[in-house]
């Protein structure tokens, strides 16, 4: 139960973050995706460099729950690029789509809609692509830790750092 | 478009600074309590719940919705919760700052999208439903999304979260570029 309670709470916390930091904002997305208004790769950056040095800080304390996702290569790099168009074609995400909804706007509805009717698509596709895709080439639950061969703290720190550099004081606000 | 002098302060609620360190944080302090930042699943456990409710026999059967509905026993765990409270606090914030929203970003059209493609609602609507179609099926074939993969996965330093990140950007980027080519 206190799981369920903490897992609303951060929810809260998450669509709030995302309303008010503009991340639900069609103009946004698009606007990085043409490669014009870095705000939203900004945004993402900052985020993963302070997730990353947060996560990996944990876990030198033996305090986080990581949970890391399989690397099934075919399968990540098909639906990454599906995934990529149809972020494009609608400007929104799973998560903004949620938070679009629930400021009124209409598209990010369609947007929800689309989503659940994808997910039960894949649903009926899965037991045909499950061994070509996703047990082909799945190298399971590695990180840059493992691959490197060092604790992931000595890799957090630079790579946290280069994004917030990255951030903060090499890409401008906009190209045109 | 008129562009005001006054109109950068009306451009953004919170700058990308504070969201984006926001951010990182809430996804550090909920790796230390449950675990990391996930949304797509959701979309799955919504899916299992309601076939299981509407056609229990087809739930059962669906290999993969049997997969998601049978570990939450048919119901809600801690990841749905996630996704019901960005709906009310995305939705109580946007209340609460409605009049702090820049215009840019206010409705249901885009100024961006109606300057490209025209005034149609359902065009706009159509479009939003087929990329949400996509948005999910790629997702679950890849295993997550801008939450769980890119924010989530590569701050753990997870392999298949680069990837991800480097497919999806690329194919982002290519179908946005097309779709807003001079015309």
């Amino acid at each position: 139960m206190a799981t369920l309670i903490i897992g609303f709470l951060i929810g809260c916390a998450f669509g709030a973050i995302l309303y008010l930091g503009g991340a639900s904002s069609y103009r946004r997305i698009m606007g990085t995706l043409l490669l014009k208004d870095m705000w939203i790769i900004k945004l993402m950056a900052t985020a993963i460099g302070v997730g990353t040095l947060g996560v990996y800080l944990l876990d030198f304390n033996g305090l986080a729950n990581l949970s890391i996702k399989p690397a099934y290569v075919w399968g990540i790099a098909l639906g990454g690029v599906i995934f990529g168009v149809g972020w494009a074609v609608s400007g929104y995400c799973p998560g903004t789509c949620v938070v679009g909804t629930s400021e009124g706007k209409k598209d990010a509805l369609f947007t929800l809609l689309g989503a659940l009717v994808g997910a039960f698509t894949f649903s009926l596709v899965y037991p045909y692509i499950e061994t070509g895709l996703i047990q082909n080439a799945n190298f399971g639950k590695i990180t840059m830790e493992d691959l490197a061969g060092i604790n992931g703290i000595y890799l957090a720190v630079p790579f946290s750092l280069a994004l917030l550099g990255l951030s903060f004081f090499v890409l401008k606000d906009r190209y045109e | 478009m008129h562009e005001g002098t006054h109109s950068m302060s009306n451009d953004y609620i919170i700058s990308w600074k504070v969201a984006g360190v926001a951010l990182g944080l809430l996804l550090t302090l909920a790796t230390a309590l449950v675990k990391p930042l996930g949304v797509s699943t959701q979309f799955v456990v919504t899916d299992a719940v309601v076939a299981h409710t509407v056609a229990p026999q087809f739930a059962e059967s669906n290999e993969y919705l049997a997969k998601y509905g049978e570990q939450t026993d048919w119901g809600v765990g801690y990841g749905w919760m996630l996704v019901l409270g960005m709906l009310v606090g995305g939705g109580v914030t946007a209340l609460i700052f409605k009049n702090r929203q820049p215009q840019a970003d206010k409705g249901s059209m885009p100024p961006m999208w109606e300057a490209q493609f025209g005034h149609s609602h359902a065009k706009r609507y159509a479009a939003a439903f087929l990329g949400g179609v996509l948005l999910l099926f790629g997702a679950r074939l890849a295993g997550g999304c801008t939450s769980g993969h890119m924010i989530s996965g590569i701050s753990q330093l997870a392999v298949g979260s680069f990837i991800f990140g480097v497919m999806t950007f690329g194919a982002a980027i290519l179908m946005a570029k097309f779709l807003y080519r001079a015309r």
